[in-house]
This record gives C-alpha cells, sequence and structure tokens, in this order.
C-alpha cells in the first residue's frame, strides 16, 4: 500500500489514469486552426505595412524576409502545437464525476465530481458557430481556478453532457446541511 | 409574528446616520481620485488670488453636490425582510432591485468604523458565494436592530434547510442545548506589542516604499516632472555626497518608520480582539477606528492555516486564518478570519472544532522530491546569476560578479523550503508543510474538495513525477513534485472521499 494509515487501499480504487477518454470532435481542430490564422494574419499584415509605409524602415525584401519570416516560423510552430496538442484533449464521464485532460508539454488532467458542480452551461463562440460546434462550461464554487472548459462538442452532446451533469449534480446533492 | 419582521416587513430605510456614512465615502473616494489636481492647482498658481477664490467655489459646489447625492441615495435605499428573503430597492438614475433568499446567503458580518461608533451604528454586510451581484451592503442601521437582523437572517436560514431535508433536524436541536458562548481566544495589549514587533516589517517598508513612488508618480503627473525633479535632485546630490554613513542612517531611519507603521497597523486592526465559540459558529470581533464583528459556521471553514516567521517564534505565536467560501478572490478577504497570535495550544482548540477530532493528530510525513530542490536551483539560482554576472561583466564591469552572490542565498533558501516541504495525510485530513524562514501549515477536510488536478510538465514525466491541486471553495491546496504513483493514490482516494460523502461542505 502506498499510504498505510488509510483504511482504504488506493491500489482498490477506480484509477482516473485507466480510463478511456473520448475525444473533441475533429472538426474542432479546424476551429483552433482558424483562431490561429485569426491572430497571426493581422500580425502579418500589419508588420508588411509596417516595413512598406514607414520611411525610417527601408523596403526592402531582406526586412520582409526578416520580419514576416519570424512570424511565419512563429506561425508555424503554433499550428504544430495546434494540431499535436488537439489529440491530448480528450474527456471522459464516470458515473459520480466527470474528468478532462489536455496539454502538450505540460499535461493536466482534471476531475469535478458532480456533487461540487454549482451550474454547468454550454457556450458558443463565433468561430464555433460557423461549424455548429459548442463548448460546455462546470462551474465550481468561490473564484474561479477550478471551472472547468471543454470545448469542441457537437450540439446534441454539448446539450446531453450538460442535462446529465445537471441531473447528476440535483442527484448527488449533499442531503445533510 | 417575529419582531424583526414586524419592524421590517415594509420597506424601511436605513438610519439617518447613513446621509454622513455615504457622504464621507463619497468624499473619500472623490478626494482619492482628485487630491493630485487640487494639490497641483493650490501649488501651481498659489499666488493669483482670484483663483483660490474660483477653487473655493468649485470645493463648495462640490461638496454640496456630494450631500445632495447622498442624501437621494439614503432615500432611494429601501430594504425590507420577509420569512426567507431579503429585498433591497435603490438607486437614483439606475434603479436595481436585489432580492436575496436566505438559503443563499454565505455570511452575514457587522461593521463599524469610526463614524459608526460614534453614532452608535453598524452596517452590515451580506455575501452569497454565487457569482454576479452577490454582495450587498446596509450602510448604517442601529447596533442592535442591525444585530437583530442578523440573527433573524441566521435562524430563518437554518430552519429552511432544515425543513428542506428532514434528517439533519436531529442535528440541529442537538445544538440548541449548548449555545453558550465560549471565548478560545483574547489578545491583550501586551500580546498585541509582541505581535506588533513580529511582524513583517520588510513586508511594511515595501508597503510604504510603494505607497511613496504612487505618490510621487501622482503628482509628477500632475505637475510635471521638471518640478518634481527640481526638488528632488537636491536630494540625491546630497545622498551621494554624503556617503555610507549617511545612507545606512538613512536605511536605519525607513527602518524605524516601517517598524512604527506595522506596529500601529496591527494594534488598530487587531485592538481587544477576541474570538469565540458559539454552538456551531465561530465569531470575531476586533479592531479600534474599525471595529469589525465576522461570523464563521464551523463546517463553512474550508481550510485552517497557520504560520510563523522566526521572530515569532520567540514568542512561540502563530498567524492563523480560516478561510470560507467567497464569491471572488477579493471578496476571500472579508470572509476570512484572521488572527495574528495565536498560541499551538489554541490552534489545536480551533481545529478540534472545525475537524473530526480524533482525526486532528500527527501522521507520516511524505516528503516532496528532492529534484524539486534540484530544479528550483537551476531555473531560480543557477541560470540566471550566471546570465547576469556573465552578460555584466561582459559589458559593465567586474563589479558585476556580485550577481553571483544571488546563487549562495538561493541555495540556502531552497535547501530551507525543501526540508519543511512535506504533506501528511490520514483517512478525513490532508495537512500541508511549507515555509522557509518560517513554518507554513494548511489543513483540509478532504471530502471538501471540489475539484482535483495532476499536472505534469515533460521534464516531470520523464521523471515519472508530478504535482497535485486540491481546489476548494476558498482556494486550492498544492503538492509539487510527488511520484506520480503516489499523486494518483492521492487523486483517487480523494475523488473516493468527496463522492462517497453526503454532508453539505459550505
Amino acid at each position: 500500500m502506498i499510504f498505510e494509515n488509510l483504511t482504504v487501499d488506493t491500489n482498490e480504487l477506480p484509477k482516473t489514469s485507466e480510463l478511456s477518454f473520448e475525444p473533441l470532435e475533429r472538426k474542432y481542430l479546424t476551429v483552433s486552426l482558424l483562431a490561429d490564422a485569426l491572430f497571426f494574419v493581422p500580425l502579418l499584415i500589419g508588420s508588411a505595412c509596417l516595413i512598406f509605409f514607414n520611411d525610417n524602415i527601408a523596403t526592402v525584401w531582406t526586412n520582409f524576409v526578416y520580419l514576416c519570416g519570424g512570424i511565419l516560423l512563429l506561425w508555424s510552430s503554433a499550428i504544430l502545437i495546434t494540431y499535436k496538442g488537439f489529440f491530448k484533449k480528450k474527456y471522459a464521464l464516470r458515473s459520480r464525476d466527470v474528468i478532462y485532460k489536455k496539454g502538450l508539454f505540460w499535461q493536466s488532467r482534471i476531475s469535478i465530481p458532480f456533487n461540487r458542480v454549482q451550474h454547468a452551461e454550454i457556450k458558443q463562440g463565433p468561430i464555433d458557430r460557423m461549424y455548429s460546434l459548442y463548448s460546455l462550461k462546470i462551474y465550481t464554487a468561490g473564484g474561479h481556478s477550478s471551472d472547468l472548459v471543454i470545448p469542441g462538442l457537437a450540439e446534441d452532446k454539448a446539450q446531453g453532457l450538460k442535462e446529465f451533469i445537471l441531473k447528476k449534480t440535483a442527484e448527488d446533492a449533499p442531503r445533510i446541511k | 409574528m417575529h419582531p424583526v419582521l414586524s419592524k421590517y416587513g415594509q420597506p424601511s430605510r436605513q438610519s439617518r446616520v447613513a446621509i454622513g456614512i455615504v457622504l464621507v465615502k463619497f468624499i473619500k473616494t472623490s478626494i482619492r481620485a482628485a487630491w493630485p489636481i487640487l494639490l497641483g492647482l493650490l501649488i501651481g498658481r498659489k499666488n493669483s488670488d482670484n483663483f483660490t477664490q474660483y477653487l473655493l467655489i468649485a470645493v463648495l459646489v462640490f461638496a454640496a453636490f456630494n450631500l445632495i447625492g447622498s442624501i437621494m441615495t439614503f432615500f432611494r435605499f429601501y430594504f425590507s425582510l420577509d420569512e426567507s428573503s431579503i429585498l433591497i430597492d435603490k438607486g437614483i438614475l439606475k434603479r436595481t432591485k436585489i432580492n436575496i433568499p436566505f438559503e443563499r446567503i454565505q455570511t452575514v458580518n457587522l461593521q463599524q468604523n469610526l463614524l459608526h461608533q460614534m453614532f452608535g451604528v453598524a452596517s452590515i454586510e451580506i455575501d452569497t458565494a454565487g457569482a454576479n451581484k452577490s454582495e450587498l451592503t446596509i450602510d448604517a442601521l442601529k447596533k442592535e436592530e442591525a444585530e437583530a437582523i442578523r440573527q433573524f437572517i441566521l435562524e430563518e436560514k437554518k430552519q429552511i434547510q432544515s425543513q428542506q431535508d428532514p434528517l439533519s433536524r436531529g442535528l440541529e436541536s442537538e445544538n440548541e442545548s449548548e449555545i453558550e458562548e465560549k471565548t478560545l481566544l483574547q489578545l491583550s495589549f501586551n500580546d498585541l506589542l509582541k505581535i506588533g514587533f513580529s511582524q513583517n516589517h520588510l513586508k511594511s517598508m515595501v508597503l510604504l516604499f510603494a505607497f511613496a513612488f504612487s505618490i510621487i508618480n501622482e503628482i509628477s503627473s500632475t505637475l510635471g516632472d521638471d518640478l518634481v525633479e527640481e526638488q528632488l535632485s537636491g536630494f540625491e546630490a546630497y545622498f551621494l555626497n554624503s556617503g555610507w554613513a549617511m545612507a545606512l542612517g538613512a536605511l536605519i531611519l525607513v527602518f524605524i518608520i516601517s517598524f512604527i507603521y506595522s506596529m500601529i497597523s496591527t494594534i488598530l486592526v487587531n485592538f481587544e480582539l477576541k474570538m469565540s465559540i458559539q454552538g456551531k459558529g465561530f465569531k470575531l470581533f476586533k479592531g479600534l477606528i474599525n471595529r469589525e464583528e465576522i461570523s464563521i459556521n464551523t463546517s463553512k471553514v474550508q481550510i485552517l492555516s497557520w504560520s510563523d516567521n522566526p521572530v515569532r517564534r520567540l514568542f512561540r505565536m502563530h498567524t492563523i486564518i480560516l478561510a470560507q467560501a467567497g464569491s471572488t478572490e477579493a471578496n476571500q478577504q472579508h470572509t476570512k478570519i484572521k488572527i495574528p497570535g495565536a498560541y499551538l495550544k489554541q490552534i489545536k482548540q480551533i481545529a478540534w472544532l472545525i475537524f473530526p477530532k480524533p482525526f486532528v493528530r500527527k501522521e507520516q510525513k511524505h516528503r516532496v522530491s528532492k529534484v524539486l530542490m534540484y530544479r528550483i536551483i537551476l531555473v531560480a539560482g543557477f541560470i540566471p546569476s550566471l546570465i547576469a554576472a556573465g552578460v555584466g561583466y561582459y559589458f559593465l564591469d567586474a563589479k558585476a560578479l556580485f550577481f553571483l552572490l544571488w546563487l549562495p542565498f538561493l541555495i540556502f533558501g531552497t535547501v530551507l523550503y525543501y526540508k519543511k516541504r512535506s504533506y501528511e495525510i490520514n483517512d478525513e485530513l490532508l495537512k500541508n508543510n511549507k515555509g522557509v524562514f518560517g513554518n507554513h501549515r494548511e489543513m483540509v477536510q478532504l471530502y471538501k474538495v471540489q475539484a482535483v488536478k495532476i499536472s505534469q510538465s515533460w521534464y516531470q514525466r520523464r521523471k515519472k513525477l508530478a504535482n497535485i491541486h486540491l481546489y476548494t471553495a476558498a482556494g486550492a491546496i498544492k503538492i509539487p513534485f510527488i511520484t506520480l504513483e503516489k499523486a494518483e493514490a492521492l487523486e483517487n482516494f480523494v475523488l473516493y472521499k468527496v463522492e462517497s460523502n453526503d454532508v453539505n461542505w459550505m
């Protein structure tokens, strides 16, 4: 046993690490890549304009290569990270909690028991709308550090998850005040 | 009908003192916003008499405007109570009605600043742990009435909850029998001096410096930098010429000022501090100018923590904090009980009241991995000091080698930190031990955790290490760099404790 003074053998408990996790919708990868582009394209255009219109910077092709090349390099690494990171984002439901894991270099796994959930809602951003994707937001009490967002869900899935969690939250609510 | 209900069933106004209190609030905030401008105007053109007159008129108009504003605010502020909720109707231009059901209320605290004390009134602060629009303040009510209202809200809330679930009724009635109040902790003036003496004076020094800089900044931004620079430049030259002795003298002076500052602020904030327990509720009174009364139900305490520093350890005193759920991070300041001078015996007594008594005991200390120590020394010590020294030496001169002194200092601190870093666990409680020069301990009952997170950097993954975060409604407890096996065992065990528990946690 790992912790000898506990009355429960932790090896006998259900393990979150051995769950089978579900991936997010594939369309969410496109959404994330679009969000990347939405950041980098204006940056690229802006810097090109800067070189072109600013009199103090010579409008020569080397300057374009240095600045825009740098940005393109950053963009391509962002694309790589977004792509690789997408496959790390997964969620799982158990009978009494919801678990979400993510992260490429810094991996994390957060578990929220249903009897500690305050509220759950589904949200949709502007890019999400184009691909009819939703994200599920789960709120806990006091501050926002332990709130959880599961992005990239199809509508029926998001709605179903939300209803399931709210139903479970009501069922599991503490009986002794 | 309950006397409180018959009195406040209809929409009622606050005590008339509220006009004054709102006025003071207005003036305070406006002075805070506008003083540099006023000062700038005064200094900038003190010669023209005409101008002073205008200024006077402007100030008078402003004051009159404020007065009218406060009076209108007062007349447009109604509150009323019924059996299950409190209703507030307020606002001049933007009218708002707020209705808070009693069962959503987390805390009801009374506060008295100097003005309140002079007129024998108190303000009531009501906080819910929910999201928006959760804080509600009634600025002034007669002290006894404020207390009666608070009593009423708390009683009704209890009743509503026991009606909702008959299971807990037996428990409640059991509590009624032991309503006598018991003092847990009291601070004498002597204690206050000890606490003030052992306060973190460096912190007050930083605070004072920040304050001074912000003032200089404000003034220079309104007066223009030249004037301030002119005033200060002589000062600087004076410093440089007079050499080390003067600098040392100045340092000592600054230290003395910080010392006096922390001494006075300690005494003002904690004057006549008294903590007591009545039934299942803690009560705390404290303060000289700002008299505060905070109450927390024992079952609502999420994290109990206590800490000391090397000086305070001489007096065997600790600072103890009882944290409960707050609606926002900022609000948590209001809902915390913080006592700077508790002895271990008293801490134990308080812990027994909050947690199941047999589980408050010493357990085997589990250490964190040594890798954490090496990591901190490498990332915060070696790399920055070598880079700073190298770059400094290359571009400046040999004096840059002083940067290397950071390294032994950091190693010393990190070794101390590593030696103290550990955690203890049993079936009900988790205790986190940390600190560098002082000791800091945190205690949480496992079923109060509301989310568990395991995180690993790519580096930790290679060494099979992980961090674990236990989130409660009043903040997180973190244990870094333990073996993945232990982290996962903790994760699964805490989840099991939370999910198999049926007791309300906040």
